[in-house]
């Protein structure tokens, strides 16, 4: 096959895709599952096939690549489709160990370990507390049932349709190139080093940067997440001394 | 030869999902998850890139990416908790009067 039918054929899978999530999402609490499981079926043949066929003179990947490709997207899918938030996160946790998984067949060990590290240890506990904290409360019979807002999902065709045609131009760049063929990265004392050698000796700067960012971040967040109290409910203050009285009586404890 | 083709493959396909995840839940919560996805996809795709160029540079990138997306979950929660002290509810369709 040339360049331009397998272009299509990406195309085609990539709307395949698009169709099983628009019978995946939720509308009014119910999914058509015969039908998503079918196009997603479809889809999934269909980025094996590219994966392995369609994409040029690249090397092929091993099973196991193959099988967290698959995880990755189709746990990507069921956290945009799924209709309880505690389930999406999970099925993100899958995402991130599949994406890190892939890092690390990548040769990429070092950003691997930090994405499980921040993402499935730090980020994932923030959603989850998160999505516990905007639980309704037990005795509620409210909350039993599905919410609205997630048993509806918002303007299904046209967000899949946008979905369609951003994952169709992206993989479209992939069909058939001639990729250029470059030397295995050099490594001699392992990934780690000689990913903490590159980032301190070309990103310093950055690095120190990135460490403010967490810090501004950090103060930012208790700023807005504080509860802000009324001022007859704050302890009450002191009186005020004159200048000369500063500091010369002291209250007992 | 390498398998960056395919890392960047996959990355553009977890990108466009969590572009239309974000365009159709109106949780917020699951809103910000989306945007999870997306840097999912552009860490693997600075992985490929780095592999393509033969250099670590992708990598040391996608550790400041790791760094951002830190960044923008706290923030992102903390104003999502904010809202919804302030209306009790995650609809996004509810905050629509910031539409303008």
């Amino acid at each position: 096959m040339n360049a331009v039918a397998w272009a299509y054929l990406a195309y085609g899978l990539m709307a395949a895709g698009a169709l099983g999530i628009y019978f995946a999402l939720p509308r009014g609490g119910r999914i058509n599952r015969a039908a998503a499981l079918l196009f997603g079926a479809i889809a999934a043949g269909g980025i094996l096939l590219v994966m392995y066929q369609g994409l040029g003179d690249t090397a092929r990947p091993s099973v196991v690549f193959a099988v967290f490709s698959l995880l990755a997207v189709g746990s990507a899918a069921r956290v945009i489709t799924h209709r309880k938030p505690v389930y999406s996160a999970l099925y993100f946790v899958v995402v991130v160990l599949a994406t890190s998984a892939l890092a690390v067949m990548a040769g990429a060990e070092f950003l691997a370990m930090a994405l499980l590290i921040v993402y499935a240890g730090a980020i994932l506990v923030t959603y989850v507390f998160v999505i516990m904290l905007a639980q309704q409360s037990a005795d509620d019979p409210e909350s039993l049932s599905m919410v609205d807002y997630d048993a509806n999902s918002r303007e299904p065709a046209t967000a899949m349709l946008a979905g369609f045609v951003l994952a169709a131009t992206l993989s479209g760049l992939f069909i058939q190139r001639k990729w250029p063929s470059v030397a295995a990265i050099e490594e001699p004392a392992g990934n780690t080093v000689a990913v903490g050698q590159e980032l301190l000796a070309r990103y310093a700067i950055p690095v120190e940067l990135a460490g403010v960012l967490l810090m501004v971040a950090m103060i930012g967040a208790l700023a807005i997440a504080r509860r802000h109290l009324p001022n007859d409910m704050l302890p009450a203050r002191p009186p005020e001394l004159p200048v000369g009285e500063i500091g010369k009586t002291v209250e007992p404890f | 030869m390498t398998t960056a083709p395919q890392l960047m493959f996959i990355g553009a396909i977890l990108f466009a999902l969590g572009v239309a995840g974000f365009l159709t839940r109106r949780n917020l919560i699951i809103m910000f998850l989306c945007t999870e996805i997306m840097f999912q996809g552009i860490l693997l795709n600075l992985v490929g890139m780095g592999l393509m160029r033969g250099n670590l540079q992708g990598q040391a990138v996608g550790l400041f990416v790791l760094v951002v997306a830190a960044v923008e979950a706290g923030l992102g929660l903390a104003i999502v908790v904010m809202l919804y002290r302030r209306r009790g509810t995650l609809d996004a369709e509810k905050w629509s009067l910031m539409r303008g």
